[in-house]
């Protein structure tokens, strides 16, 4: 398999950019639609499905060989669930703050289809150094994904970034409503990939 | 048959670890998380207060709780007050104990401090002393009396009532004459976009400023509640100069005998709300009453 080849920045920087989940593997479309209003809404959630995604590629690549290929998917959710309970209880106890903001986010991750395909597709096959890559690619990939999504559409929707007014007028409060993230992400998703063909075409001249 | 059992096994295995890493992390975490809770009350507390930014809180506000117990005698029953009383500069508790028509019964030292007090386990401990069978007492309810300057500010009483869903924790303030400062939901289960919107400020704020003798007859009356009205109760969606002093002071006077309107297709978690306000105020009303004077003839100098 290609996947076996690639070092562990190849892996990394593919789950950013070649590989990313919003734009090039069309996963976890909802998250993508509904919540990118925001940066500040892409990074909280980015940052916790970072972490559910490291922590899960992880344990399932630790204990890859003992898993009952019948059950494998129960077994992902599970681990899925229980990181994401831990991760919870740890930020409401610690950083009451984040947790706030966070806390709707992190419940939501347990139902994410991009953790548990990397745990289909690559952690339940390979060495926990390279999930641990493939996790933290995937999950800065999601971040990253979440955050142009946000900054596009408060940008254009509220005329501001972060919650700091730049523009001083709302360009198109279209852009902060729920049908908005459809055209949004469906016009990234193009330019990505318009990106990556034009670089191809140069590499091959 | 074997590849059942198989699986079978794996996944109670699978089950146990997972159940086994999520209750240490509950248990590691358990203290911190009831100290932000702690917190978080404090904070609401502040706020129903009337204290924010621009009005900061004074520095010797003090929140002093009043705990009450059912305490039963063989055939008789009182109720149990336990009480904060100042002892030259060291806070101690005494438990006063009233009949049911008000009159007063005993007065019992009891040997607790002002931090072990506030948890559940450590008072009914320091109360089996002094509250020694055939005497059997059980909790009740605690109060909040925020005082400053040897002055009180109002009291906080956490209440509980049944929502459309389950129970609906809140917390409610009051002045001294029992005029109602606000309403704060602090737990609840109702449905979100319908019940949920207890928690929003043109529905809570409704409550701030009934006076006492409109809170008994409170009701919830099923009108669209008015533009100018819903815009001047969501205080932090306030923006600069839309309202002006003449004109708040307008609506205050409109509305200050106003039902409360109803949240649209959320009849029933309206009326759990206004009737469990009313319960608890009038009852706290009621029970403060009978305890000042208590404490009043007797002599014993409360804290607050």
């Amino acid at each position: 398999m290609a996947i076996k080849e690639k070092t562990n920045t190849q892996l990394f920087v593919d789950g950013i950019l070649k590989e990313n989940p919003i734009f090039k593997l069309a996963l976890s479309m909802c998250p993508a639609v509904g919540i990118s209003t925001s940066v500040m809404n892409g990074i909280l959630l980015g940052t916790a499905v970072l972490f559910v995604q490291v922590c899960s590629s992880c344990t399932i690549s630790l204990v890859r060989n003992y898993i009952h290929p019948k059950i494998r998917i129960p077994t992902y959710t599970l681990t899925i669930a229980t990181w994401v309970t831990v991760i919870d209880l740890v930020l409401a106890a610690y950083v009451p703050v984040a947790y706030k903001a966070m806390g709707l986010f992190v419940r939501l991750i347990v139902a994410f289809a991009i953790i548990t395909m990397r745990l289909e597709m690559f952690a339940s096959k390979e060495p926990v150094g390279k999930s641990f890559w493939d996790g933290l690619g995937m999950g800065l990939g999601f971040m990253f994904a979440m955050m142009v999504l946000g900054f596009v559409r408060e940008l254009l929707g509220s005329g501001m970034i972060l919650g700091y007014d730049v523009l001083g007028f709302k360009p198109l409060l279209f852009f902060v409503l729920p049908c908005a993230g459809f055209f949004v992400v469906g016009i990234m998703m193009g330019f990505f990939n318009w990106i990556e063909v034009a670089y191809n075409r140069r590499k091959e001249v | 048959m074997k590849e059942i059992i198989k699986i079978t096994f794996a996944l109670t295995i699978s089950c146990v670890i997972a159940a086994a890493a999520m209750g240490l992390t509950y248990t590691a975490t358990a203290k911190a998380k009831k100290h932000n809770h702690h917190m978080n009350v404090q904070n609401a507390m502040i706020g129903l207060l009337g204290f924010g930014e621009d009005n900061p809180a004074p520095s010797d506000l003090k929140f002093l709780n009043v705990y009450r117990y059912i305490v039963e005698d063989g055939e008789k029953k009182f109720l149990g007050y336990m009480v904060p009383v100042e002892k030259g500069s060291e806070e101690a508790y005494e438990m006063v104990l009233i009949d049911l028509e008000g009159n007063f019964v005993e007065k019992l030292e009891v040997p607790i401090s002002a931090e072990k007090a506030e948890e559940a386990h450590d008072r009914a401990t320091a109360l089996q002393k002094v509250l020694a069978p055939p005497k059997i007492f059980t909790y009740a309810d605690a109060s909040v009396i925020a005082t400053a300057g040897g002055k009180r500010l109002g009291y906080v009483l956490p209440g509980q009532f049944p929502g459309f869903r389950t129970f609906i924790h809140a917390l409610v303030a009051m002045d001294p004459k029992f005029e109602l400062l606000g309403l704060e939901i602090m737990e609840h289960e109702e449905d979100a976009g319908l019940g949920k919107e207890i928690e929003q400020e043109y529905f809570r704020n409704q409550f701030k400023g009934k006076t006492y003798e409109k809170l008994k007859t409170l009701q919830v009356i099923k009108k669209p509640l008015p533009m100018e009205y819903k815009k001047y109760l969501e205080k932090s969606k306030w923006e600069d100069g839309m309202f002006t002093e003449e004109h708040i002071a307008e609506i205050r006077k409109q509305y200050k005998d106003a039902d409360i309107y109803a949240i649209t297709a959320s009849t029933i978690s309206s009326k759990a709300v206004t009737d469990g306000v009313k319960n608890v105020a009038k009852k706290f009303a009621y029970r403060i009453g009978k305890l000042d004077s208590v404490l009043k003839k007797e002599k014993i100098h409360a804290a607050f």
